[in-house]
């Protein structure tokens, strides 16, 4: 299986802060890859790296074959990214939000209306697609988010907190959606700090002060620690460290 | 690409249309702005407000007072009030010009003594007053010719100019034309890029296979439209409401819009790269539109001046544009006439706008 995402001592420097620190990873193609940590781990900063939006201070990288220094024109046309921000125009209807993203995209008018209206059907959108998108409520935006980042069916999606602030129903149904695309090859590059998301990703990396201090199959490292599950996991692990950091 | 930028200018439609106050902006501003500078700023002089002090009361001297108001000019609001009363009718506002006549005027006049009529003028409207002070001595010499019978030695004829009836409103629209197109496009650019970054749709953009000038082209021709809009009903409007005369070419003075707006886009462009936020954003565009209109010569010549300050205006791009739009707008001038302005402007678009292109693709990646 060829790899959607390398990474390589990736790292980040904001003056004297290290928000990721020589992080090393590789997801395979298809796979659905958990990024957890606790807030201000350094998660977004490295998913931002990966999507362009920020140059490394130093490492190496690929994002679906393609080199995160050279080839970002490329990167951008493959992948898709669902921010932890609300980032659609809210002044803009659902549909007219989906259009506006096709069109960046350059889909043909005829692809952009079919996959609208597939996706809608798909996520359950149809009889919100022309309401004002701020007037939706939050769990219907983001599934609008998510039919925005998908619409020209990206290989790789990036999803930084994807289901902050939504009720555990929603977030459920989220990750079924999540999943009918992972099962139709995209590889979705997840963070989260929902325990209960984490165990749905194929493998997780559990992120601490800007390094990955655990990465595997979520049962296989409950059972490594001998923890009932993964919050205990993830409780034991970060405190563990922060123990040793006290220590030193 | 192209379909890119269409997909931009849509949006930005979009959101210009569902935002009222955006739209009352647009439409009511300009309107606004046409009346109250129109009228407001009337810089003619008429209907002078004079308090007459007679102290000669001869038949003489009534002739005079009535030489004197018999244009439009003076206007006696108060016939001999208390001489002490003079000072507090000028605080209150009550005139802005007294007349006094010495009690030997006429006895001198008769006499071909000279004699001297004291006329006092509210300074602190500077400008009204030297106007005013101007039409007392024309008429004090019409008055001298008529009653004395001095042959004229010499005799001007005057006539305006391109606006015969020195109406100010004519001065005015084709400025606040100049002064809108600024303030438009400078403020709606530079707000809708600070907004699109406050609210993450930029980063989300970024992500995209966009391009740097596909960005561009998509933040800045809409304002570019909204801007010749907003233009149209300016003009429009002097041209109905106030019957003002448009002299020169219609095409030549959006053609020179055109180039102007590489400027004001520019600026807009520049703007956003230094603010966070909408409020930075638009006040950093209040900041350069008032510095623009105040050297513009919208208000006062710019040959009124002081000297620094006049070399100042030369860095002000409106000052070419005002020039411009009056020149085409009132005397109906031609490309020949305004080549040194038209020059300055493509100099001032090219830099301003590379130089914030520049910096804004800087900026993103």
């Amino acid at each position: 299986m060829p790899d959607a995402v390398t990474i390589e001592k990736l790292t980040k420097k904001f003056g004297d802060f290290t928000a990721v620190d020589q992080i090393s990873l590789t997801v395979g193609e298809g796979e659905v890859f958990g990024f957890l940590g606790a807030n201000g781990a350094g998660k977004t900063t490295a998913i931002r790296m990966l999507c362009g939006l920020l140059l490394p201070t130093s490492g190496n990288g690929t994002v679906g074959g393609f080199d995160i220094y050279r080839d970002n024109e490329k990167i951008k046309k493959s992948i898709g990214y669902m921010s932890q921000k609300f980032s659609l125009y809210g002044d803009l209807t659902a549909y007219e939000n989906l259009w506006f993203y096709g069109s960046v995209y350059q889909l043909k008018k005829k692809v952009i209306k079919d996959r609208i209206n597939q996706l809608s059907e798909e996520l359950g959108l149809k009889e919100f697609l022309h309401r004002q998108a701020e007037k939706l409520p939050l769990g219907w935006r983001q599934r609008l988010a998510l039919a925005a980042s998908v619409l020209h069916r990206p290989k790789i999606l990036f999803l930084d907190e994807p289901t902050g602030g939504v009720d555990p129903i929603f977030r459920r149904r989220f990750w079924e959606m999540l999943y009918e695309l992972a099962d139709k090859g995209t590889t979705l590059f997840v963070t989260t700090h929902y325990m209960d998301e984490a165990e749905y990703c194929h493998r997780i990396s559990i992120m601490h002060h800007g390094r990955i201090i655990e990465l595997g199959n979520p049962s296989d490292l409950i059972q490594k620690y001998q923890q009932p599950n993964l919050e205990e996991l993830f409780v034991q692990l970060i405190s563990n460290r922060s123990r040793e950091a006290a220590d030193v | 690409m192209l379909q890119t930028i269409l997909a931009l200018m849509k949006k930005e439609f979009y959101q210009v249309i569902r935002d009222r106050n955006m739209l009352g902006l647009i439409f009511l501003m300009p309107m606004i702005q046409l009346l109250v500078l129109g009228y407001a700023i009337n810089t003619d002089v008429k209907k002078i407000q004079t308090a007459v002090y007679d102290f000669d009361r001869s038949s003489l001297s009534r002739e005079y007072i009535k030489a004197k108001t018999a244009g439009d000019y003076f206007i006696i609001s108060s016939d001999n009030p208390p001489v002490l009363d003079a000072e507090r009718g000028f605080k209150e506002n009550r005139y802005s010009a007294a007349l006094i006549i010495p009690n030997d005027f006429s006895e001198k006049f008769i006499e071909k003594k000279p004699v001297d009529v004291g006329l006092l003028l509210d300074g602190s409207n500077a400008n009204s007053a030297s106007i005013t002070s101007g039409y007392a001595e024309m008429i004090a010499m019409q008055f001298n010719r008529r009653q004395l019978d001095i042959p004229e030695p010499i005799v001007m004829r005057q006539q305006m100019l391109f606006n015969p009836e020195s109406e100010s409103v004519y001065f005015m629209v084709p400025g606040i034309v100049a002064v809108l197109i600024t303030m438009i496009t400078a403020i709606l650019t530079s707000m809708a890029i600070v907004r699109e970054r406050e609210i993450g749709t930029l980063e989300q953009l970024m992500v995209t296979p966009i391009t740097v000038p596909a960005l561009i082209a998509g933040k800045t021709i809409p304002f570019a439209i909204l801007g010749f809009l907003e233009m149209s009903i300016a003009l429009l409007f002097g041209v109905l409401w106030f019957g003002i005369p448009f002299a020169g070419s219609w095409t030549l003075l959006y053609g020179l819009t055109f180039i102007y707006l590489f400027t004001t886009l520019g600026v807009g462009l520049f703007i956003s790269t230094i603010s966070k936020t909408q409020q930075q954003a638009m006040f950093y565009a209040w900041f350069f539109s008032i510095f623009a209109i105040l050297t513009s010569g919208f208000f006062s010549p710019i040959a009124n001046m002081p000297e620094m300050v006049q070399h100042l205006t030369y860095l002000n791009p409106l000052r070419y544009y005002m020039i411009i739009v009056r020149g085409i707008m009132m005397k109906g001038a031609s490309v020949d006439a305004l080549y040194p302005e038209i020059i300055a402007m493509v100099i001032f678009g090219i830099i301003i706008f590379t130089s914030s292109w520049l910096r804004y693709s800087k900026r993103v990646s």
